[in-house]
């Protein structure tokens, strides 16, 4: 058995190197996909958890604000309670270095007399022996500006101990001094690059304020389960607290991701899925052309048993040589898009940037499973129906297509009546399962591929052939209903996640376009270097704010305070902003509000006049909320109730969001100091020049200027990036789908041998041969297209209409971005072509010599 | 990975002996001008200063249980890191420094020695150091899992000792009056630290407290008696790379006398530094050279948690005060194992005898064993 | 089409295949043989005595190594492969032993292969179907799969294929080689009366002598050589 497996895969080789190469190629990008997807994925979660540990790794519990300061006379009552060990404050801010790059540091102010061990160690000198190590805390304390940063931050900057590094946070610049090298890599090699370590009141005084702590520490003494300390420990601090184990920290941050992580690996999935068809399609094609081999196996003996596991150890085999290329593919790819999948998480989800990619064992094992499953589950059907067949059948020709014809009709019913029941299944109970869109969406693209043959046959049945043209080529397609129909089904299957996908950015781009010209109103904006990650903790200074509303050319100012909170009962981020409305003529506030539900006028003047929020859609679907409910937050001080006078469309986070007056944000929140300003300018000013006027004007100093059309160019920026791994993603699949028509066109190559040699024989000419099989991919690539349509339409439908409400809360108005579709069109047919030129010139070559009785 | 706030020890409580320069600070230096109640107050133009408690209790209801007494400890440390002048604008936790504090009980009829510690930044949160006048010299939290405070309280007359670790069962709060003079070291309270006489602390003691409160035992506080001793250090410099250690000891003899002697001794058990002084019952005092006592270590006790070997029982003599003295712990651990700066050190209560066939008890003291064992510079 | 030239002349072709030992094996020697329009002449040989050789050099499917091969007075020798298939499907009709019928069209279909190939447009070509299809008894069978086609039926249909664009030289591969006796002579009446009336030159390759005895000529291929007229019994 095992030599005749060994024969089996040797003439693999050596018959088809180009078909097993597609098969390999398609299995490995399939396995490929999922890995850069879990790669990015727990790359994600990693940098969060691995700044965690970094920075927490020794604690047991850590005790955070509802905002993100926290009173520091709640230290004491902490280290009062009866399981506490030790705990010690930390004051944590993001700092922007001032030198132009704008590249954002976290810095890490920790008590330096407190038993938290951080690998502290100061550089050799020049005779390589180290200074004293004891001036370090000393140092820490006394060096104005003392900090320690990781070796890697230093060596990527050039830093040498002794240095001075400029950095801002918010409008304040402060000076840091390189004091030391913290390697935390050395201990937590996920921990983020961008520590600097320095003494909590360095940190206080310097960058953030003289009274903030934003976390506490705790080691337990360890007799008593971090649970219960953990909840005690809330209901002595009181609400204004959260008290969290760090697992409980790494899940925030993996519900925080979720929607986003869960989409990218569903389309990653959809890869494996075309993947597979290749793979049953390879294996398929194998099978036919050894049909009379495994005939003559028969004859001598072997059991359709055996056949089964030959088939199958030979598609383990390539699934396993797909694994290998597929899982260094898929991290290569992962580290290609480590960049913008790591900008979406800073910019969009606020989170930790990814300084790492690792690949864990679990992705290994993932991919593992995913090609060799794949190849597996895609050659179990080719193998059952080979083995099953009698030996009569397997020694005579023509017989293996008939099948497919047959099953053509039933298949495609099967199909309707699943995709007709999974509809019907989603619209009586799909709204409860927040789930039931992705179930319904792979409802349909399994259906999708179950009406290929069927499609196939209803295109070229009806046509008789008048020449070699397209409707020869059709018919061929509907005779060779199997190996035409896979490579058809999985280009239908990636056309529609790719024109799924594209309508849905198209769609939703147009829908942000919409929204920022509606929100976006003022003419420049202000913030800081700091800001775009740190938010609620990088301010703009009162001076400042006066310098600007003191210009002429400016008719008011609007500031904005941004806080992230959770409501009340936890389950919900909210990103709040407190905004100072300027009543600027001709710009009013209910014009500017996007609202989804309520009357502008109406929730213009409750906003103004009373203590009202208005919430983002995803909050309000999300938590269930709508006007006359009442938003309640975790304050410093317990939950706050807001009445809630409107639900806005907002785009800026799935999170949630909320937004009241600066004034109610004060009162309840205890900062109303702002951490940007939008300008409106008298009428006839020119924004573009203000803003030249005013980066010359504060030159040095770590202030961001935009004119609305810049930010607005950034927020689209923002976004295309964020969708920028999907288009790897899609790529990948097309170039699957693309290997899948070659593969297709390669095996009717040998498949055909006989026919195309009796077309030889008849007076055809080589060219003639090869286009008529360009004509038939082409024919492969326009019924591909039409089903994927179709199919992206549905998709687009349900990614746009339930999915995304569902996880992200959005409402985006459908619009079909004709131009980008068109495109796409052309890439596809493009590809097509270019999947058919290898197998047309191949069926070029076949000679009418090649003639011989078996044919036909 | 470094052991972090071990160095800050190693920088900070290092004995007054190196030469080297540390600007911003005051230096110990002959002549200071000393002045009393004011002096008992920290110094916070020197680096490192430390107020050392020590002595014995006996319970005021005691079952009659012959020499049921308890040993006591509590020192608190001034850890200068931000010499006055300089450093960060302020900020809620700006700290010029560190505060540590260790406290022990040794109950050698029940056999436990306990031993707590705190370290903390010098911050109003956390804790700090009284002015001249005000009711407490120092204080700062508990250790975690305690509430209460630990502080030294001073109202001019009576020094006011309270400390507690709720999860070590360890709690006391001890009122202490002098009933003796201060005594100045050395020379006029400065006590050279080498030969040369380049290092020295500035180094004052209340050789004799009457101690009176209460003490946890078994975890409940009963009411106590007895006597203390305490030592009042004030430096900047550094140990010497040559200095690992010390023995230091401190009697009080029945006669009314005390005698303090120490010995600093170097990696190899080499030639050293001493130094002592003799209390006379009316106050007065003998300053001891290194050739004027002898200090012999005899049997040996080895940490079963440190693996450090520490004697614990000496021959002691004097010759000119014609004293000639065995010292016994009263139990061989006594050792105190410090988890926040990472060091460990013998700290504990001995009887005293006179050598002969008598042997009659002629007192009891103190005995300090720094720098034994593996690694392990000493903290004080 | 029937010019003045010989539909088929073979003029000295010798054919030498070079062999797995590095030696070379001569199939084809000195080969000489002249066929015009509405002659019939039949080829007889053993197996491996270079009758498909010689049939696969008179379609235009393989060159000589020596010597000459015209069709209608081209010679093939200095023309491209693109031409030699032209040529193939402009004067050669070609009918092989195992029909070789395109399943998956219909008998009409099949016959209008080589029309298709051609790039005639439709209206001629399906008179030109039909006419054959009638001639050959299967008009009313047109639009029928050849799966459901007898061996006979199956072979007129081919010979139909090979005729539609009026060869002037029809080449049959042992065409009765898969049909039992009595349907073999229909089929053979058919050919050589379906070759006179479209006036081509007909070679008839075949192993069965009984066959061969319908032929005007008969030649025999013996050790790569051409013998004519062996001699033949019964």
């Amino acid at each position: 058995m095992i030599r005749v497996l060994g024969h089996g895969l040797l003439g693999l080789v050596r018959e088809g190197r180009t078909l097993l190469l597609l098969t390999v190629v398609g299995v490995s990008l399939g396995v490929g996909s999922v890995v850069a997807i879990q790669t990015l994925n727990q790359g994600a979660l990693q940098a969060f958890g691995g700044s965690v540990r970094a920075v927490s790794g020794q604690a047991d519990l850590t005790v955070l604000g509802t905002v993100p300061t926290i009173d520091p006379a709640l230290l004491p009552r902490v280290l009062a309670d009866p399981a506490v060990r030790d705990a010690w404050p930390l004051c944590r801010l993001d700092a922007a270095l001032a030198d132009g790059s704008g590249d954002l540091i976290q810095i890490v102010g920790f008590d330096v007399f407190a038993p938290v061990r951080y690998p502290l160690t100061r550089q050799l000198d020049e005779t390589g022996s180290a200074a004293d190590p004891g001036d370090l805390v000393a140092a820490a304390m006394a060096v104005p500006g003392w900090c320690a940063v990781t070796p890697h931050l230093a060596a990527s900057h050039g830093w040498a101990v002794g240095d001075t590094v400029p950095v801002s946070s918010g409008s304040r610049l402060a000076r840091l001094v390189i004091g030391a090298l913290v390697d935390f890599q050395r201990y937590e090699p996920l921990a983020p690059v961008n520590i600097a370590v320095m003494d909590v009141a360095q940190a206080q005084a310097l960058l953030a304020r003289p009274d903030a702590i934003h976390q506490i520490d705790i080691v337990l003494a360890g007799d008593e389960d971090p649970g219960t300390a953990a909840a005690r420990l809330q209901r002595n601090l009181g609400p204004g607290v959260r008290v969290l184990t760090p697992e409980q920290r790494a899940e925030d941050a993996a519900g925080l991701l979720a929607a986003f992580r869960l989409n990218l690996t569903a389309l990653s999935l959809i890869s494996v899925f075309v993947g597979l068809f290749l793979v049953l399609a390879s294996v398929q094609a194998s099978l036919v052309r050894r049909r009379r081999e495994f005939g003559v196996l028969r004859v001598l003996g072997m059991q359709p048993r055996q056949v089964l596991v030959l088939i199958l150890a030979e598609a383990g085999v390539l699934g396993l040589l797909g694994v290998a290329i597929g899982i260094p593919t898929g991290f290569r790819i992962a580290l290609w898009n480590v960049e913008t999948v790591s900008a979406t998480l800073t910019s969009i989800y606020v989170l930790e940037e990814i300084s790492r990619l690792v690949l864990t064992p679990t992705v290994i094992i993932i991919g593992t499973a995913v090609g060799l499953g794949g190849a597996l589950c895609g050659a179990v059907l080719p193998a059952l129906d080979m083995s099953r067949r009698g030996v009569v059948e397997l020694l005579s020709p023509l017989t293996m297509h008939e099948g497919a014809r047959r099953t053509a009709v039933p298949l495609a019913l099967l199909a309707v009546a699943a995709m007709t029941a999974g509809l019907l299944w989603f619209v009586a109970a799909g709204g409860g399962n927040r789930y039931a869109g992705f179930i319904l969406g792979f409802v349909m693209l399994i259906g999708l591929p179950l009406l290929v043959p069927g499609v196939i046959r209803a295109a070229g049945a009806p046509l008789r052939p008048r020449g070699l043209g397209w409707v020869l080529s059709l018919r061929n397609l509907t005779i060779r209903l199997r190996t035409s129909s896979f490579a058809v089904a999985a280009l239908a299957v990636t056309i529609s996640m790719m024109v799924g996908i594209t309508l849905l950015v198209g769609s939703f781009r147009q829908t942000l376009v919409t929204w920022l010209d509606v929100t976006i109103r003022a003419d420049v904006y202000v913030s800081t270097e700091s800001w775009i990650r740190a938010g609620n903790e990088a301010f703009l200074d009162a001076e400042l704010l006066t310098a600007l509303g003191g210009r002429p050319d400016v008719q008011a100012v609007e500031t904005q305070r941004r806080l992230r909170v959770s409501t009340a009962d936890g389950r919900h981020r909210v990103w709040l902003s407190g905004i100072a409305f300027s009543a600027v003529p001709g710009v009013t506030l209910a014009s500017r509000l996007p609202l989804y539900a309520g009357d502008p006028e109406a929730v213009a003047g409750r906003l103004l006049a009373s203590e009202a929020v208005v919430i983002g859609e995803p909050l309000a679907r999300k938590a269930g909320l709508g006007p006359g409910d009442d938003l309640v937050l975790a304050g410093p001080d317990g939950p706050v109730s807001l009445p809630i006078a409107g639900v806005a469309f907002d785009y800026t986070s799935e999170a949630g969001t909320a937004f009241t007056t600066l004034e109610t944000f004060g009162r309840h929140f205890r900062s109303d100091q702002p951490n940007n300003a939008a300008l409106f300018l008298q009428p006839g000013a020119d924004p573009d020049a203000v803003v030249a006027e005013l980066q010359r004007t504060h030159r040095g100093r770590p202030l961001v200027f935009r004119s609305n059309a810049t930010l607005r160019r950034e927020v689209l920026a923002i976004f295309d990036q964020t969708f920028a791994v999907t288009r790897t993603l899609q790529t990948m699949a097309l170039f699957i789908a693309a290997c899948g028509l070659a593969l297709a066109q390669l095996i009717q190559v040998r498949e055909r041998a006989g026919e195309l040699a009796l077309f030889r024989a008849l007076g055809a000419t080589r060219a003639q041969i090869s286009r008529m099989f360009l004509g038939e991919g082409l024919a492969m690539a326009g019924l591909g297209l039409a089903l994927g349509l179709g199919g992206g339409a549905g998709l687009a439908a349900l990614l746009i209409l339930v999915i995304n409400r569902e996880w992200f809360g959005w409402t985006i108005r459908p619009d079909v971005p004709l131009g980008a579709l068109a495109l796409e069109v052309a890439v596809i047919l493009g590809a097509a072509l270019a999947a058919g030129i290898y197998p047309a010139w191949k069926s070029g070559l076949s000679s009418p010599a090649q003639l011989s009785r078996d044919d036909l | 990975m470094a052991r972090w706030t071990w160095l800050i020890l190693i920088a900070a409580l290092a004995l007054p002996c190196g030469a080297g320069s540390d600007p911003g600070w005051r230096r110990a230096a002959p002549g200071y001008r000393w002045e009393w109640p004011r002096d008992h107050y920290a110094h916070p133009e020197f680096k490192t200063e430390w107020w050392y408690f020590t002595g014995h209790l006996e319970p005021e209801d005691d079952a009659g249980i012959p020499g049921d007494t308890l040993g006591f400890q509590l020192t608190f440390f001034r850890l200068g890191m931000v010499p006055p002048g300089t450093g960060t604008p302020e900020a809620g936790l700006a700290a010029r420094g560190g505060i540590m504090a260790h406290a022990a009980i040794s109950d050698a009829t029940a056999g436990d020695h306990l031993f707590s510690e705190v370290l903390w930044r010098a911050t109003p949160l956390l804790g700090g150091f009284g002015a001249p006048g005000d009711t407490v010299i120092a204080w700062c939290r508990g250790p975690g899992g305690t509430a209460d405070l630990w502080s030294l309280g001073f109202d001019g007359q009576t020094f006011a000792l309270r400390a507690s670790d709720e999860r070590r069962g360890l709690a006391f709060d001890l009122r202490c009056r002098p009933v003796k003079p201060v005594v100045l070291h050395g020379d006029q309270g400065f006590s050279a630290k080498n030969a040369a006489g380049t290092a020295g602390s500035l180094y004052a003691a209340l050789t004799r407290l009457e101690v009176s409160g209460s003490v946890m035992r078994n975890g409940a506080m009963i009411r106590v008696r007895g006597e203390c001793w305490m030592d009042q250090e004030i430096f900047t410099s550094t140990l010497a790379p040559d200095q690992k250690g010390w023995d230091w000891v401190s009697l009080q003899l029945a006669d009314g006398r005390e005698l303090m002697v120490y010995r600093l001794f170097g990696p190899e058990g080499g030639e050293g530094f001493g130094s002592g002084t003799l209390v006379a019952p009316d106050g007065s005092t003998t300053p001891l050279a290194d050739g004027d006592f002898r200090l012999e270590p005899r049997d040996r006790w080895r940490s079963p948690v440190t693996g450090a070997e520490y004697p614990v029982s000496w021959i002691l003599e004097v010759p000119s005060a014609g004293l000639d003295l065995e010292l016994r712990a009263v139990m061989p651990d006594q050792e105190n194992v410090s988890r926040l700066s990472g060091v460990h050190y013998w700290e504990g209560a001995v009887t005293v005898r006179s050598r002969g066939p008598a042997g009659a008890s002629v007192g009891r003291g103190y005995v300090e064993m720094a720098g034994y064992g593996e690694g392990n510079r000493p903290p004080v | 089409m029937n010019g003045p030239f010989p539909s088929l002349v073979l003029d000295r072709v010798g054919m030498v295949f070079p062999a797995a030992s590095g030696s070379a094996r001569t199939v084809l020697d000195g080969v000489d043989l002249s066929l015009h329009a509405g002659q019939c002449l039949a080829l007889v040989g053993r197996s491996g005595s270079g009758k498909t050789t010689l049939l696969h050099l008179a379609a235009g499917i393989a060159v000589p190594t020596s010597g000459r091969v015209l069709i209608d007075g081209e010679d093939l020798g200095g023309m491209t492969e693109n031409a030699r298939t032209r040529l193939r499907r402009d004067r050669i009709g070609i009918v092989f032993q195992f029909f070789h019928l395109l399943p998956h069209l219909n008998v009409a279909e099949n016959v209008a292969l080589p029309g298709w190939i051609d790039g005639r447009p439709g209206g001629g070509l399906e008179k030109r179907v039909g006419e054959l299809l009638d001639r050959v008894g299967l008009a009313d069978r047109s639009r029928d799969p050849v799966g459901r086609l007898s061996g006979g039926e199956m072979q007129r249909v081919a010979l139909c294929r090979a005729l539609l664009n009026k060869p002037s030289l029809l080449l049959a591969d042992e065409p009765t080689g898969s049909l039992d006796d009595r349907t073999g002579q229909v089929i053979l009446d058919l050919l050589l009366e379906m070759a006179e009336a479209e006036r081509c030159a007909l070679l008839l390759v075949t192993h069965s002598l009984t066959v061969a005895a319908r032929a005007e000529r008969i030649f025999e291929l013996h050790d790569g050589r051409l013998r004519q007229d062996p001699g033949v019994p019964s």
